[in-house]
């Protein structure tokens, strides 16, 4: 499975977010610290309920979190 | 690695060991023309006591070795191991069930033809349990390969 269409600013909102590390935003989440790392690398996409529980610790709307690339067909 | 990943490791450990043996034990016993009822019937016996016992005696001991090496590590004796599981990790055992269930049910059917084409039940036995104990293989490859590569 390759990346995910779905993006993500996790690693830029930790990084303003004093710097959080992966294991503190999992343990706020209530995930594994690979599930975060998996997240941030786009390998997985995560359920409506985690990516709006995500949005929440960094207090943000979810489309500053995560957003969709659409796939460039060609016509 | 994290603990599921340890655990699927000691489950693949347990069913490889179980697959080679039950291998030799059946080409021992077709070498010594001993491919009859009590001695397939005990071998089936073996196999499936190892299986259970095996896959939780393993488990309890990587869990227990888990955490001593992590005390050891963190030389904090209150260090409590990172069992936790997520939607993830349940996403990545159900596909390595699915794959677990299609192996079972092509070797189920393989060894039902067996014995519709006229082979003895006990080839049909022995290729149920046989493909019982691949399937478990492949879902725990298909497991670790998922936890590997993220998902």
């Amino acid at each position: 499975m390759g990346k995910s269409r779905i993006q993500n600013n996790i690693r830029k909102l930790r990084f303003h977010h004093d710097e959080m590390t992966q294991k503190q935003l999992a343990e706020k989440v209530g995930v594994t610290r690979q599930t975060i790392v998996a997240i941030e690398k786009g390998k997985y996409s995560p359920s409506l309920e985690v990516a709006f529980r995500i949005a929440l610790v960094f207090d943000s709307p979810l489309e500053e979190v995560f957003w969709y690339e659409p796939k460039d067909d060609p016509e | 690695m994290t603990f599921q990943e340890k655990n699927i490791m000691a489950s693949l450990s347990v069913f490889t060991i179980i697959l080679l043996f039950f291998l030799l034990r059946l080409f021992q016993l077709n070498q010594n023309g001993n491919f009859a009822e009590p001695k397939i019937f005990t071998l089936w016996g073996i196999v499936i006591g190892l299986a259970i016992l095996g896959t939780i005696s393993l488990t309890i001991l990587t869990h227990i070795i888990s955490a001593v090496i992590e005390i050891i590590q963190t030389g904090n004796e209150d260090h409590e191991i990172d069992d936790t599981t997520d939607e993830r990790d349940d996403l990545i055992d159900l596909r390595g069930t699915k794959v677990t269930y299609t192996i079972t049910s092509f070797g189920s059917l393989i060894a039902m033809l067996t014995y519709a084409f006229g082979q003895p039940p006990l080839i049909m036995f022995t290729l149920l349990i046989l493909s019982g104990v691949i399937a478990q293989i492949a879902g725990d490859i298909n497991r670790l390969r998922l936890y590997r590569r993220g998902f």
